[in-house]
């Protein structure tokens, strides 16, 4: 078993000096800089996850031409191979979010990506696939007619021009960018788990971040939306942010920030954080056990069996836990949080 | 080498083993690491997201500290990495938050200007002491050892913060893991999530994910896996049990920190390293050198 292992072998020697960009070689790998490594005429080997999302790849051939994107190798294979091919374009220049894709394990879009030499080409997941590359978009449009992401003012429009500043819009204009692509929501480990959470995911939250981080939008309003969300159950991976097309920080100005809303506006949402937040500014750091006894609190004893493996192995110290010590860190902490989110 | 050292919250309490670890494997490499003893928590995920300005200030305050010894900081922990890096990057582009949280900073004296090196304990293996010395130090390869590396979010992610288009193409650990002498294997958990920031409040999600990693890494031929995050440890040895009663079935993978993984090569003894404070046994793995 060990020895057919497949071995992640060094391509070049070992750059001394950037592991923590080791992966940067990627970012030079344009559309151009993917493309130079192909000549005219040169047979591309593409297999499509065609009919229902489960059968087998079907291969193509695919000659070669110029500037090759996927979408361009997705209409040579409908133009010369296979006319009942079925996938949605529409722009063609990185607008209408149509043609996403998964190429070689990662969402991408169509009209946007280089081709490979070899490309296995898949329907995105967590959405019921139509038929070869198209996914429907039903349960992704119901989620987010459920969060009501409209807004409504606290107060009649004063007049033209409104008094918002940049700053005011920073968080809502990274969701404004949103072309609807699904890339996050296909990325998303927490959506792949099906029902197992009520987490809305990623594309819905951004859509609901447009108005929701909007200043002008009312307090009662984003709270009614966000009780909808799950939100607390991102467990902030950045898968979201690795695929998008539109480089939108999903995470850290939509999914945060719509945190810190849910956590002021409806903090029983937010007891996890809170209650992190209370450990800390009580003891400088978090011990494990008392945070997961001011969340769970009497559901923690469904846990006992593996607390007592814990305890056996030394890693929990319940008399550390109840004999809180006063550190400096706890001096420190509870001077700098203060007051703040204690609600 | 001098270095001001962060284990955070996790090293300090579950995972004290790494703490332990780390500071054995500095020894060998010639890394003096000195304490930031009044060091807060970086704020998780959860401070971050409820609390912008108690999270800046925590963090900064951290980096301060590190400034006044005028030294770099070396984390073990992918969060508290992110976090630091993150604070330290607002701070320089948002001249108001540095404004107010300096000014948090004064009442005790402390003042941050923007200087501190921030690396991962993986990054300063290649950037401190280099692939070259590294290589003379392994003096107990561990040859045959088929390793699974597993990333964890943080220190990949987001792209934005590390120049990473695809973070899937980061192979750092895997080239570590050469070095030392093992056989690093590809398997489709390398850079996924262990779902460790949703888990105090609900951990099926991390057991769902962090299963299918483990089976993945069991099946592709990994006799061990090693991660630079004890987060993810936590989830991948802590909840192995709960893991395995989720999927019906053995999984029996030991995990260990990249420290340990490092020191084994270095010639540290298991009790050195601490291999017994694993909640699944590495008895196979403590086996390999000088085997």
């Amino acid at each position: 078993m060990v020895s057919d292992a497949p071995v992640i072998a060094p391509s070049s020697p070992l750059p001394v000096g950037d592991a923590r960009r080791l992966g940067q070689i990627e970012q030079h790998d344009t559309l151009a800089a993917r493309n130079s490594r192909l000549a005219v005429g040169d047979l591309l080997t593409v297999r499509v996850r065609r009919f229902d999302g489960t059968a087998e790849l079907q291969e193509f051939q695919v000659p070669y031409r110029k500037w090759m994107r996927v979408l361009d190798a997705l209409n040579w294979i409908a133009d010369n191979a296979a006319s009942d091919l079925a996938y949605r374009w529409f722009c063609g220049s990185k607008m209408c979010g149509t043609c996403a894709v998964r190429m070689n394990g990662r969402e991408v879009l169509a009209c946007w990506e280089a081709v490979e030499p070899e490309m296995t080409l898949e329907p995105l997941r967590n959405l019921p696939v139509v038929r070869d590359l198209l996914v429907d978009r039903a349960p992704f449009e119901r989620k987010v007619a459920e969060l009501e992401p409209w807004l409504e003012r606290r107060a009649p429009y004063p007049s033209f021009p409104e008094p918002l500043s940049h700053k005011d819009m920073k968080d809502a204009s990274k969701a404004l960018d949103c072309i609807g692509c699904m890339c996050c929501y296909s990325a998303c480990p927490v959506i792949g788990l099906g029902d197992l959470t009520d987490f809305a995911g990623p594309a819905p939250l951004v859509q609901l971040g447009q108005t929701a981080l909007d200043p002008r939008n009312h307090d009662v309003k984003i709270a009614h939306s966000l009780a909808r969300t799950g939100i607390f159950h991102c467990v902030s991976c950045y898968k979201c942010e690795e695929v998008c097309p539109a480089a939108i920080p999903i995470v850290s100005q939509v999914i945060e920030p719509l945190k810190a809303k849910a956590a002021a506006l409806l903090p029983k949402m937010a007891k996890h954080p809170r209650a992190l937040r209370a450990v800390v500014a009580l003891r400088g750091r978090v011990d494990p056990s008392a945070l997961v006894l001011r969340v769970q609190g009497w559901r923690v004893l469904g846990n006992l069996p593996r607390a007592l493996r814990l305890l056996v192995r030394g890693k929990i110290d319940p008399i550390k836990t109840l004999l809180r010590r006063k550190t400096s860190a706890a001096a420190a902490a509870a001077r700098l949080l203060e007051g703040k989110g204690r609600r | 080498m001098k270095f001001a050292y962060y284990p955070g919250c996790s090293a300090r309490s579950t995972c004290a083993e790494l703490n332990e670890a780390t500071h054995n494997v500095a020894a060998r490499l010639g890394l003096a690491l000195t304490h930031l003893d009044s060091a807060t928590c970086t704020g998780a995920r959860e401070l971050r997201a409820i609390d912008p300005v108690g999270f800046h200030t925590l963090n900064v305050r951290i980096l301060a500290l590190a400034e006044r010894e005028g030294l770099p900081l070396m984390t073990v922990c992918n969060t508290c990495t992110l976090n630091l890096l993150d604070a330290h990057a607002a701070f320089v582009a948002e001249p108001e938050l540095a404004a107010e949280v300096n000014a948090r900073l004064a009442e005790e004296g402390l003042h941050y200007s923007g200087r501190t090196r921030i690396s991962h304990f993986l990054w300063v293996l290649y950037e401190d002491i280099g692939i070259e010395r590294l290589r003379q130090l392994v003096v107990n390869p561990l040859t045959g050892l088929t390793v699974a590396a597993f990333y964890g979010c943080h220190i990949t992610r987001p792209p934005a913060r590390y120049g990473f288009v695809d973070s899937r193409n980061n192979v750092a650990l895997e080239r570590l893991a050469e070095i030392l002498g093992c056989r690093p294997i590809d398997y489709s958990g390398r850079t996924e999530c262990c779902g460790f920031h949703t888990a105090a409040h609900d951990e099926r999600v991390a057991i769902k994910l962090t299963g299918q990693h483990i089976k993945s890494a069991k099946s592709n031929g990994a006799r061990t896996m090693v991660t630079p995050c004890p987060l993810c440890h936590t989830v991948l040895d802590g909840f192995q049990r709960e893991i395995e009663k989720d999927m019906g079935e053995k999984l029996d993978m030991p995990v260990l920190h990249l420290p340990q993984l490092v020191g084994l090569a270095l010639g540290l003894t298991p009790e050195d390293l601490r291999l017994d404070r694993h909640m699944v046994k590495t008895q196979a793995i403590a086996s390999i050198p000088s085997a």
